[in-house]
């Protein structure tokens, strides 16, 4: 066993995800404590400009992953090529961003290499030298800390957990480049390609108060309580958590979260969140957070300016006519 | 009838503490506390997938559905429940003590039991809602070399021929940040793991609710590691070291005083930062 650790890479439309960049910054304070050296992977159908930019600004070793069966993502690829290439490294911990895509293939990976897989990372620590990787269950009200028990461990880190590194000028060397040509294709899973989403407008990117309701409304008709309270402000929208939009109250263009929007207003207004990571990951970036819950655990209010435990429905008004 | 195939379906449902409740760390320092009010309920993400099997049934008369959960005895109830949804079997991977397991232990033991039976199609949800690992799914289609989807939410299914000599594909649509999805073709048998909000899981019917009354559960035993159940479990690949519940807030404050004296706090210091 080394002590190597791999990056995976995400891109889209062969430019390279920001929260690879976060990436780079988690395996980075992951490596400190025993100077393990951080190597990428970048999959895709012609990687290597991507490939060699980010040798050069990071000065880490990379691995280029090309070829035609890696143009779009596909499960089965990017198991099979990286599967094989990992097997022969050993190496301690593998980055996967926790996205979509992320998520879709990294515990498949994990079985397929005998390795521990943890899943929606959002820190470590270290005791007696072992790190213990901080993760959150129900709904973010509890914190669990895990240490992995095999050699390997797959780790997928949650988007806007860890901050990139500011590009600094590069006073490295540049890394080295390695290019691998892929030439498997999928047998199984047969890529159609990506579909665009639907209808989209930009009252959420451009509002300075966002208003969100999440399941603790209710009911569908206490949304006009909450569009309402929205208006009381000027450039205000209304946001909502992925259940609301699950239970058709509201449609899922007014998603905030991991798999919706990710939106920074100068104050959001959570009413009824409970305040999941998969919420949080869209709403971090807000200047002022104020929380309505009458659950005082939940996990809404830890990130929290102001923080109010009141039922909503009599605490609205009150605000409303104060 | 053309649509008229046997086809089965497994669907893997997760019995979860109702997290509306409290919920409190246990001595053990290393999962939850089952309080003598906790409730105990199918996990919502499964209801998705299950309410998705039974529509395939609606398109496809003559396919079958098992229900399967691992769990405590208590997770009977979760597999009865499925059978009210109208499940045609509901098989209970009987643990025998409240331990929480890891994903790969339960993976293993749902791929151990799928393993001879063949069924053309696996579903289960995004997640469970108490761990949120996301892992259960994706694992099991690996360990039985079935190929996979996440986050489905769409399907089309399309299948020919009917016993060994039986083919298909089916269209998946999954979902991708920002409101895109993309889209794949999975040659059968396959697994898919489906997102909330592709359907409506519907109210047991009565007429369901009367039969899965009287309806036994398949029930299996599990055992340790090593031991010879034909469903047996792997060691655990990862260990809960402790649990905690968050730090309070670090930077804000919660407001104190009655309802109206709070409205009021609230809407000076929004007239202070000029939002009102």
């Amino acid at each position: 066993m080394n002590n190597e650790i791999i990056v995976v890479a995400e891109l889209s439309d062969n430019r390279l995800l920001p929260v690879t960049y976060e990436l780079i910054a988690f395996a980075r304070a992951l490596a400190a404590g025993d100077s393990a050296p951080v190597r990428m992977i970048v999959p895709g159908r012609e990687t290597h400009a991507v490939a060699r930019d980010l040798a050069d600004e990071t000065g880490l070793d990379i691995i280029a992953l090309v070829g035609d069966p890696l143009a779009f993502y596909n499960a089965e690829t990017w198991m099979t090529a990286m599967a094989a290439r990992l097997a022969v490294r050993k190496p301690r911990y593998i980055c996967i961003a926790h996205t979509s895509r992320g998520c879709d293939f990294a515990p498949g990976l994990a079985v397929r290499l005998g390795a521990s897989c943890i899943t929606a990372v959002e820190g470590f620590s270290r005791q007696d030298g072992a790190a213990r990787f901080v993760r959150k269950i129900f709904n973010g009200k509890i914190k669990m800390d895990v240490t992995p028990e095999r050699d390997t461990t797959v780790l997928t880190v949650l988007p806007g957990a860890f901050k990139a590194e500011q590009k600094s000028p590069r006073a490295h060397l540049a890394g080295s480049m390695e290019v691998l040509k892929i030439p498997d294709h999928p047998q199984k899973i047969r890529t159609l390609g990506v579909i665009p989403a639907e209808e989209q407008d930009l009252d959420l990117a451009l509002a300075d108060v966002i208003v969100s309701a999440g399941r603790g409304i209710g009911a569908e008709e206490n949304l006009e309580l909450i569009r309402r309270l929205a208006g009381l402000f000027s450039k205000s929208a209304m946001g909502c958590s992925r259940t609301v939009c699950d239970l058709g109250w509201l449609g899922y263009k007014h998603q905030i979260g991991l798999t919706g929007k990710t939106v920074a207003p100068k104050l959001y207004i959570a009413c009824g969140i409970s305040g999941a990571v998969q919420h949080i990951a869209g709403m971090r970036g807000s200047k002022m957070v104020v929380a309505v819950n009458k659950d005082p655990r939940a996990a809404i209010f830890q990130i929290a300016d102001i923080g109010i435990v009141e039922d909503l429905m009599t605490f609205i008004p009150l605000v409303m006519d104060a | 009838m053309q649509n008229s195939l046997n086809m089965k379906i497994l669907v893997c449902v997760k019995q979860v503490l109702d997290a509306d409740g409290p919920v409190r760390i246990d001595a053990s320092g290393k999962w939850i506390e089952e309080a003598p009010a906790a409730r105990f309920r199918m996990s919502r993400f499964d209801e998705f997938a299950l309410e998705e099997a039974l529509r395939i049934r609606e398109g496809f008369p003559g396919t079958r559905i098992d229900a399967l959960s691992a769990g405590p005895a208590r997770a009977a109830q979760t597999v009865r429940r499925a059978l009210e949804m109208g499940a045609d079997d509901g098989i209970h991977l009987f643990l025998d003590d409240e331990r929480y397991r890891m994903p790969f232990e339960i993976a293993s033991l749902i791929g151990a039991y799928a393993s001879d039976r063949h069924y053309d199609l696996i579903l289960a949800g995004v997640m469970a809602e108490d761990d949120m690992q996301g892992q259960v799914g994706p694992m099991v289609a690996e360990i039985l070399e079935y190929p996979w989807a996440t986050a489905v939410m769409s399907q089309k299914l399309h299948k020919t021929g009917d016993g060994p000599d039986a083919s298909g594909t089916i269209y998946v649509e999954r979902e991708l940040e920002g409101g895109l999805r993309e889209a794949f073709e999975l040659t059968l048998p396959a697994l898919l793991t489906i997102q909330s909000g592709i359907n409506r899981p519907r109210y047991p019917a009565l007429s369901h609710v009367l039969r899965a009354r009287s309806q036994a559960l398949i029930t299996i035993p599990t055992s340790r590691p090593g031991e010879t159940d034909p469903v047996s479990f792997p060691a655990p690949r990862e260990r809960i070291q402790s649990l905690e519940e968050p730090a309070p807030m670090k930077t804000g404050v919660i407001l104190s005083g009655s309802p109206s004296e709070k409205a009021e706090k609230l809407r000076q210091i929004l007239q202070e930062r000029a939002f009102l």
